[in-house]
C-alpha cells in the first residue's frame, strides 16, 4: 500500500556552482499516472534485482548521507523531505544523462517499509490526437518514459529504519555500459557499491569454473568451459552476473548446467559484480592439457596457446602442440 | 512469534551451522595471509541474543525496536592474528571480498584508559555460506568480524568470562584491575610489534 508518492524535475548539473530550482509535486490518489506508479511500485521487488549497498563513511563508520536522506523521507514523505533526495541525484547528474523526472514512493509491503525511487530520462515524441475526421500531431519536448534503457529505479524494504535500508536493489540498464552512466546512479548518486565485491564475485566463478571442469565429464564441455575462461578475460572491468556473462560468451545448455550444479545457491547466478581480470588470473592462473600420448602440457591459461601452439591435423584427428624455449627445470612427481 | 522466540526457533533450526560455513569461508579467503593465528565463529547464543534485544536506550526506551533486524552481531567472526600490524592487512583482504557498511577500529574513548581494543567490521553475509536448504530471510543480512591480535582476543576472552560471574558491580578497584590488564595486554602488542618490526 502506497502512502505518497512525490515526484521531482531534476536537471543535469554536476558541477554547476548555481544549482537550478528543482520543482516537485505530490501524486494525488487517482487517475492513470497514480495506476502506472502503482504498477512500479509493486514490481519492484522482482523488477529490480541488482543487489546494492550503502557505502561507510570515508573513516569507515556505519553513517551514509543519501541513506540519511531516504530515512527521512521514509519516516516521513513530503515534498521537502523528498526535495532533497531530488538535490542529491540533481548534484552528480551530467548532460549526457540530461533532465530526468524523479518519482519518489513510500509504502509497505507486508510489514516492511519500502521505498521505491525512479528516474525517467527525458526524451522526445509526438502525440497524436484523432476527432472524428481530422487528426492532429504536436512535437513534444519533454516525455519521460519507463521503457527507456535509460531508466534507472532502486527498492528499499525493511522492518527497521535503524538497522536496515542498508542493503536495496536496484534496476540500471546501464550498468554493463560505459563506466560514467554506470556509475552515475548507483556509485554517486545512492553512494552505494554493488553488494557483491567485484573480487568476490569473480573469485566465485572461477572458482564455479574449475570446479565445473573437474565435474564434468564431456570433453566438449570442458573445451567450452577454457574457452569460455579464455573469452571472459575481455570482459574486466564491466558489470554484470554469471548468467549474464555465460549469455554474451553464448554458453551451451549443458556447459551451463553444469556451471550451475556447482554454484553454492542458484539464485548467486544472478547477483551482479564488476568482473575482475586481475582476480580471475589469481584463480585461474594455469591450464592444463593431458593429451592420450601421456603428455601432460601446463602453462599459465592467459597465454596457453602462445606457449604451446596448437595445429590440428585433419588426418589423424589429432592435435599437435609445438612449443620452444630453454630448460630451466627438470621435477619427477609421485602424482600428476 | 516474538523476535527472541523466532531467533530461538533459528538457532536451533540453521544458524550454528551457517556461523560454521562463514568460518570456513572467511579461513579461505585468509590462507595465504602470514600471522593469523585461529579463526572462530559463533551464532550469539539465545539467552545473550534475549538479553540484548530487551536492553533499554539512555531514554529507557527499547533499543532495539526490530531486533532480528538491528542487531548484527547475531553472527559473529573472530580473526586472531600474532601482531599489531598483522590486523590492517587482514582487514584490507576482508574489505576486498566482503564489502561492508563498518570498518572501524575499536579503542578507549580517552588516551588515559585502556579497555577494550579491537577492528570490528559490519559485513554483508554472503549467501555462498547459506545452505540450499535454508531460506535467506531467516539469515541476517549482516555479520560482524573483528579482527583481534593475541593479546586483545585473550583479555577480551577473560573480560567477557568476568561479566558472565559477577554477582555484583564491578567497583572502582575491579574497573582499574581490569584496565591495568588491558594496558599490559597493550604493552604485550607494543613490545612484540617492534621485535617483529625489528627482527625481520
Amino acid at each position: 500500500m502506497i502512502e505518497g508518492i512525490h515526484s521531482f524535475l531534476v536537471h543535469p548539473a554536476k558541477h554547476e556552482e548555481q544549482q537550478p530550482e528543482i520543482g516537485g509535486t505530490t501524486i494525488l490518489d487517482a487517475g492513470s499516472l497514480r495506476t502506472m506508479l502503482q504498477r512500479i511500485f509493486d514490481k519492484a521487488p522482482s523488477e529490480c534485482t541488482i543487489d546494492i549497498v550503502f557505502r561507510p563513511d570515508t573513516d569507515g563508520r556505519p553513517s551514509n548521507p543519501c541513506r540519511d536522506l531516504l530515512l527521512t523521507y521514509a519516516q516521513d514523505p513530503s515534498i521537502q523531505n523528498g526535495r532533497a533526495l531530488a538535490v542529491c541525484l540533481q548534484k552528480v547528474t551530467t548532460h549526457r544523462s540530461g533532465l530526468g523526472l524523479l518519482f519518489l514512493m513510500k509504502g509497505t509491503i507486508g510489514n516492511k517499509h519500502t521505498v521505491v525511487v525512479s528516474r525517467f530520462p527525458a526524451d522526445q515524441g509526438v502525440v497524436a490526437e484523432e476527432n472524428q475526421d481530422q487528426l492532429s500531431v504536436e512535437f513534444i519536448e519533454r516525455i519521460f518514459m519507463k521503457s527507456s534503457k535509460a531508466y534507472k529505479s532502486v527498492f528499499y524494504s525493511s522492518d527497521s529504519f535503524q538497522g536496515g535500508f542498508w542493503v536495496g536493489r536496484a534496476i540500471d540498464r546501464q550498468i554493463s555500459g560505459p563506466q560514467e552512466i554506470s556509475n552515475y546512479w548507483i556509485r554517486e548518486f545512492l553512494q552505494s557499491e554493488l553488494k557483491t565485491t567485484g573480487p568476490a564475485g569473480t573469485k566465485r566463478l572461477a572458482n564455479a569454473l574449475r570446479d565445473a571442469l573437474r565435474a564434468s565429464r564431456d570433453l566438449a564441455t570442458k573445451q567450452e568451459l577454457v574457452s569460455a575462461a579464455t573469452l571472459m578475460r575481455s570482459r574486466d572491468g564491466t558489470s554484470q552476473s554469471t548468467n549474464q556473462l555465460l549469455d554474451k560468451l553464448g554458453m551451451t545448455e549443458q556447459a551451463r548446467v553444469t556451471v550451475e550444479s556447482v554454484f553454492p545457491r542458484k539464485e548467486l547466478m544472478d547477483e551482479v559484480f564488476t568482473f575482475d581480470r586481475e582476480e580471475f588470473d589469481r584463480q585461474v592462473l594455469y591450464r592444463s592439457v593431458e593429451l592420450d600420448n601421456g603428455a601432460m602440457l601446463l602453462a599459465e591459461d592467459a597465454r596457453f596457446e602462445e606457449v604451446f601452439q596448437p595445429e590440428e591435423l585433419l588426418e589423424s584427428r589429432s592435435i599437435r602442440f609445438t612449443t620452444q624455449g630453454h630448460i630451466v627445470n627438470e621435477d619427477l612427481r609421485k602424482k600428476r | 512469534m516474538d523476535a527472541i522466540a523466532e531467533y530461538h526457533t533459528r538457532h536451533e533450526s540453521h544458524l550454528p551451522d551457517v556461523a560454521l560455513r562463514l568460518r570456513d569461508f572467511v579461513a579461505e579467503h585468509l590462507h595465504s595471509q602470514p600471522h593469523v593465528d585461529a579463526i572462530t565463529a559463533r551464532a550469539k547464543d539465545p539467552d545473550s541474543f534475549a538479553e540484548k534485544a530487551t536492553r533499554k536506550d539512555e531514554h529507557g526506551g527499547t533499543k532495539y525496536s526490530s531486533p532480528l533486524t538491528d542487531i548484527q552481531d547475531q553472527l559473529g567472526v573472530r580473526v586472531v592474528v600474532l601482531y599489531t600490524d598483522d590486523v590492517e592487512p587482514v582487514a584490507d583482504v576482508i574489505k576486498r571480498y566482503f564489502g561492508g557498511i563498518e570498518h572501524t577500529p575499536r579503542v578507549p574513548e580517552s588516551e588515559w584508559s585502556f579497555g577494550y581494543f579491537g577492528y570490528h567490521m559490519v559485513l554483508p553475509v554472503p549467501g555462498d555460506v547459506i545452505p540450499q536448504s535454508v531460506d535467506r530471510d531467516l539469515v541476517p543480512a549482516f555479520f560482524e568480524l573483528q579482527v583481534k591480535t593475541l593479546f586483545q582476543h585473550a583479555w577480551s576472552e577473560a573480560n567477557h568470562d568476568l561479566g558472565y560471574k559477577a554477582i555484583h558491580e564491578l567497583s572502582d578497584h575491579d574497573q582499574r584491575c581490569l584496565a591495568y590488564a588491558a594496558a599490559q595486554a597493550w604493552g604485550a602488542d607494543l613490545m612484540f610489534a617492534q621485535l617483529s618490526s625489528g627482527l625481520s
